[in-house]
């Protein structure tokens, strides 16, 4: 698990890029957010919920996700979240600068890009 | 569960959220803490170490409130939605409710239908015969000080006469000695002209005022000017004054009429003004000639020719039997008045609408009973699917929904059923007011200005308002007693005996209201078929009636002995042109008028001494030879005409069956000797009395006017000893044809056109003439007839729904008989059983209901007792019939259940 201070940092670039690519093929939930980060990076990134949420809020402020209330049989009410047309946009465009940023880095530290 | 919502809204507090986003966010997080807690506890905290845990999130780092701070504006506020806390959601779960009963009624697309078609039915017919009676009956005439309008008529009990019209004397009387008016008119309410010179020769309907007509109705002109006091002063006629009518539809609605001349009775006149719309009072009247008073025409001098009628705008303060006793005081002081003659005012709307008040109230009657009915049968309708739905009403209460919510779901699925057949109604409504107008037959006043009004609409509107709580409020009385572990099991699918009963009276109640409509049309159909039957006293069919308007007669004796040399010759051309037709097989001259009247005359008899306060009034009309033959009336006694009773012969008259009856009751009246002084319409009567005639002969009794009057005593004379100068400018031509009579008006029009070429000829069917004459009575038969036939439908539609719905109930029951060993008729006869019990009280109520109200139909009965027994009989059979037709289907039904599957379903 890295350092918090890196873990902090990195999170902070790149929390927008990963919710917005988490509901971009479908709808999540909250919850189902924060388990699917911590999930696909096996534990190297964890959001709680005071930090989440907000910037779930925030998101969606700017109008590029878009939150509504679901209620599906046999479950309890949850608001999800989907891609909006403009996320659409911000993801594609974060999608290349990110894979830019990263294989500079690459190229100056000698990290292979996995 | 630990409660983190206390906890959330804590880490939220000094952020001012808004109310509705806070709660939201509140309730997010919170489901996230929960399912943290919960997967903490999945793997192996305790209960106290995952709280720890999912509070740990709110904790951690950065507090909530600073990472939402950043936030430049808390987030615009998110529409509510579905299942949103309760206290702010009233309004949302009425739009739900609409929704929901929307697809309610989508899935039972067929009780939809059902319902707003019958809804749409009452509420349409009532609100079409509401604004019918508020335009015609109640809106009050378009005059000014219409409310003090008053017809003035005597009447005398010795002589039996009820509407006495005035003579010009009368009038002048009234005019200078009343105490109770501010103005009053005579006026001569119509008579024809002939219009030439322009096309084809045509007669227009005349109406003449005196010269305070106008004043009196407060009638301004819309088009120049009205007659100046001093061409008051002049029999002579130089202008002329149009009504609206005439102008826009004869004269293209010129703008610059004013100056133009027309060709009147062959004079030319200037015309002066346009009238406005008088569309109620006046709906025929082309033109407006005046009518003097001094100097005046001889027939208006003459106490006894009473045709005119009088108007007066009554004085301020001063009510109608004040003004009554005024008048009557002063026509008592005329010696040749009986000395019981009484005159009376009639409101001139009175007047106008008198005639259909009662056939308008009947049948807006008749269409309040049908909504009354519509309103049961949905009602009905409701609750027994209120039953079938008990077991979601019971699942809805068990999960929490109060009555209250209940009845606001059941109230939202009522006002859309009442809403979509309240529009339905109006539509219909409004489309029967459109057509209203277009049928020129119907003998309603002021139905030109008939439309869907407000007072109707609002009727309308606090009827729909009552029947949604009605129809929400009724079947909300099923759920009240309903037993929620009973209900929700498949088998409590039954009635309780509350329901039931309910619905047996909904149709008790729509059985005897349907009797009530049936049994007053049986009333009518009997008493429009006995007028159908009514034998007229002669033949009106294959006759044809020819009116023929000559020119004025002059006022000079010389040249009124010149013209009616003239005239006469005229007609015997016309007798004989009109008889050397082919196909033609009797041709007469009448002046009367079949199906509408014939004149007034009084009789001086020569075998007693006579009251000249008494003389008794009798219809008369003066006729050619051939008259009886082609009326095909039998001759009773003595001879009939022949063309020897001519203007050198002895003066003879021929007098009707009810003559003779009642003025030589037990004697013959051949041979005595009778003075008749003619009086009608515009009639001219010399001054000097009437010479005797004899009677020669006694023919059947006619019904000169309406079917449905009775025939009174009757004077026929020979036209050519007119002794009295009848002018000869009007009278009828009466074809009898052998059958066929197409093309024969073509072929007398050229005929006459061939004697005189400028001649107007108007041709009417004497069967028709009649027909028009029963027309209220054929209208007003069958609107009702038609309310009547809805009423049985929807009857036979609610005893079907209520027995088939209760034998579904007991499909069960039937099956287990049926394995008992009953047949398949016994289920079928008890099936019927419990319609007929619905039947028969039903029709009990229904009778006694007819018997209190069928009295109110007692004028537009003819012959036919309120109290019919045919007709009631015939009612209640028919309805029995319907009812029991209707429970057959169900009743086979349930003969059919197959008692294995009918237990299988417990």
């Amino acid at each position: 698990m890295a350092s918090p201070l890196t873990d902090r940092e990195l999170k902070k670039g790149s929390a927008e890029l990963l919710i917005l690519s988490l509901v971009e093929d479908r709808p999540r939930h909250g919850y189902d957010i924060g388990q699917l980060i911590e999930r696909r990076s096996r534990g190297a990134l964890r959001f709680n919920v005071a930090s989440l949420y907000p910037l779930l809020y925030r998101l969606e402020e700017r109008g590029w996700v878009r939150g509504r209330w679901v209620e599906k049989a046999g479950q309890r009410r949850r608001r999800y979240y989907r891609l909006t047309r403009a996320g659409k946009k911000i993801l594609a465009a974060q999608r290349h600068g990110w894979r830019d940023f990263v294989q500079a880095i690459g190229r100056i530290t000698g990290i292979e890009y996995a | 569960m630990p409660e983190f919502k206390s906890e959330i809204r804590r880490s939220l507090a000094g952020l001012n959220l808004p109310p509705t986003r806070e709660e939201e966010i509140v309730e997010e997080l919170s489901q996230d803490l929960e399912e943290r807690f919960e997967e903490a506890l999945s793997h192996g905290a305790s209960e106290e170490e995952a709280k720890q845990i999912a509070l740990d999130e709110l904790a951690e780092s950065d507090s909530l409130s600073e990472q939402l701070r950043r936030m430049k504006m808390p987030l615009r506020q998110q529409p509510l939605t579905i299942g949103a806390r309760k206290a702010r959601q009233r309004f949302t779960g009425f739009w739900d409710d609409i929704r929901f009963g929307l697809r309610m009624l989508a899935k039972q697309r067929g009780f939809a239908v059902v319902a707003i078609l019958t809804l749409g039915i009452g509420i349409g017919a009532s609100t079409a015969m509401l604004s019918v009676v508020q335009d015609v009956l109640v809106r009050p005439l378009p005059y000014a000080h219409a409310d003090r309008l008053y017809s003035i008529w005597a009447s005398s009990d010795s002589t039996g006469q009820t509407r006495i019209a005035s003579s010009g004397p009368d009038f002048l009387d009234y005019r200078d000695q009343n105490r109770s008016f501010t103005h009053i008119a005579e006026y001569i309410p119509r008579f024809i002209f002939t219009w030439t010179g322009e096309g084809e020769p045509r007669l227009v309907n005349c109406t003449a005022g005196s010269e305070d007509f106008f004043a009196t109705l407060g009638v301004r002109p819309y088009l120049g000017r009205l007659y100046e006091p001093n061409e008051y002063t002049s029999l002579h006629d130089d202008s002329i004054i149009v009504s609206y009518r005439f102008w826009k539809n004869q004269l293209g609605g010129d703008p610059h009429v004013i100056g133009r001349t027309i060709r009147l009775q062959g004079e030319s006149l200037a015309i002066i003004g346009v009238l406005p719309s008088m569309s109620d009072l006046f709906p025929d009247t082309d033109v407006w000639p005046k009518l003097t008073t001094n100097p005046s025409w001889p027939f208006m001098q003459w106490r006894s020719n009473k045709f005119l009628n009088v108007i007066g705008e009554l004085r301020p303060g001063i009510t109608p039997s004040m003004a009554g006793e005024d008048l009557t005081a002063i026509l008592r002081r005329v010696p040749e008045e009986p000395r019981d003659v009484r005159v009376g005012l009639v409101s001139l709307k009175e007047e106008l609408t008198g005639n259909v008040r009662v056939p308008l109230v009947a049948t807006l009657a008749g269409a309040s009973l049908i909504l009354i009915v519509a309103c049961i049968n949905v009602a009905a309708l409701l609750l027994a699917r209120a039953v079938k739905r008990q077991s979601e009403m019971a699942v809805r209460v068990s999960l929490g929904a109060g009555r209250g919510r209940i009845v606001q779901q059941l109230l939202s699925e009522a006002m859309l059923l009442s809403a979509a057949g309240c529009a339905a109604g109006l539509l219909f409504a409004w489309s029967v007011l459109r057509v209203l107008p277009t049928f020129t037959d119907l003998p309603l006043p002021r139905a030109d200005g008939v439309h869907l009004n407000g007072p109707a609409l609002l009727i309308t509107l606090a009827i729909t308002v009552a029947v949604t709580l009605l129809f929400g409020w009724l079947p909300s009385l099923g759920f009240a007693q309903m037993n929620l572990s009973s209900a929700l099991r498949p088998r409590g699918l039954e009635a309780s005996g509350h329901s039931r009963s309910i619905l047996s009276v909904l149709v008790i109640a729509e059985i005897s209201c349907a009797v009530v409509l049936t049994i007053s049309v049986g009333l009518l159909v009997h008493s429009f078929w006995r007028v159908m039957h009514v034998s007229p006293g002669y033949q009106p069919q294959s006759l044809l009636r020819v009116y023929i308007r000559n020119q004025s007669p002059p006022n000079d004796p010389e040249g009124l002995r010149k013209y009616n040399k003239e005239n006469t010759t005229f007609w015997e051309d016309v007798l004989h042109e009109a008889s050397s037709l082919p196909g033609i097989r009797h041709v007469a001259i009448s002046d009367w008028r079949p199906g509408r009247d014939a004149a007034l005359a009084t009789l001086t008899f020569g075998d007693r001494i006579n009251d000249e306060t008494r003389l008794p009034t009798v219809e008369g009309s003066w006729v050619s030879a051939d008259f009886f033959q082609t009326v095909a009336t039998p001759l009773v006694a003595g001879r009939s005409f022949t063309d020897h009773d001519n203007a050198d012969g002895q003066p003879v008259v021929i007098i009707n069956s009810e003559a003779a009856n009642q003025f030589w009751p037990g004697q013959n009246p051949v041979g005595k000797r009778i003075a008749i002084n003619y009086t009608g319409p515009g009639r001219r009567t010399s001054d000097s009395g009437p010479r005797l005639r004899e009677v020669i002969g006694i023919v059947g009794s006619i019904k000169h006017g309406a079917l449905d009057a009775p025939a009174r005593p009757a004077v026929y004379m020979p036209y050519l000893q007119d002794e009295t100068d009848h002018d000869m400018s009007a009278m009828g031509l009466l074809v009898r044809s052998e059958g066929n009579i197409a093309g024969l008006p073509d072929r007398l029009r050229d005929r006459i056109h061939a004697i005189r070429a400028e001649q107007p000829v108007e041709i009417q069917n004497v069967e028709q003439l009649v027909a028009q004459s029963v027309a209220t009575r054929r209208y007003t038969l069958i609107l009702l007839g038609a309310f009547a036939a809805v009423g049985l439908l929807l009857a036979a539609v609610g005893v079907y729904g209520v027995i088939s719905y209760a034998t579904s109930q007991r499909a069960r029951e039937f099956g287990i008989r049926i394995a008992l060993g009953a047949t398949r008729g016994r289920v079928i006869s008890y099936v019927l059983r419990g319609s007929i019990v619905l039947t028969i009280v039903g029709s009990l109520a229904g009778v006694i209901g007819a018997l209190l109200v069928t009295r109110a139909l007692s004028s537009l009965l003819f012959e036919v007792s309120p109290l019919d027994v045919l007709s009631f009989s015939a009612a209640v059979a028919l309805l029995a019939l319907i009812s029991i037709g209707a429970s057959l289907l169900p009743a086979w039904r349930a003969s059919r259940v197959d008692p294995i599957i009918a237990m299988q379903s417990e």
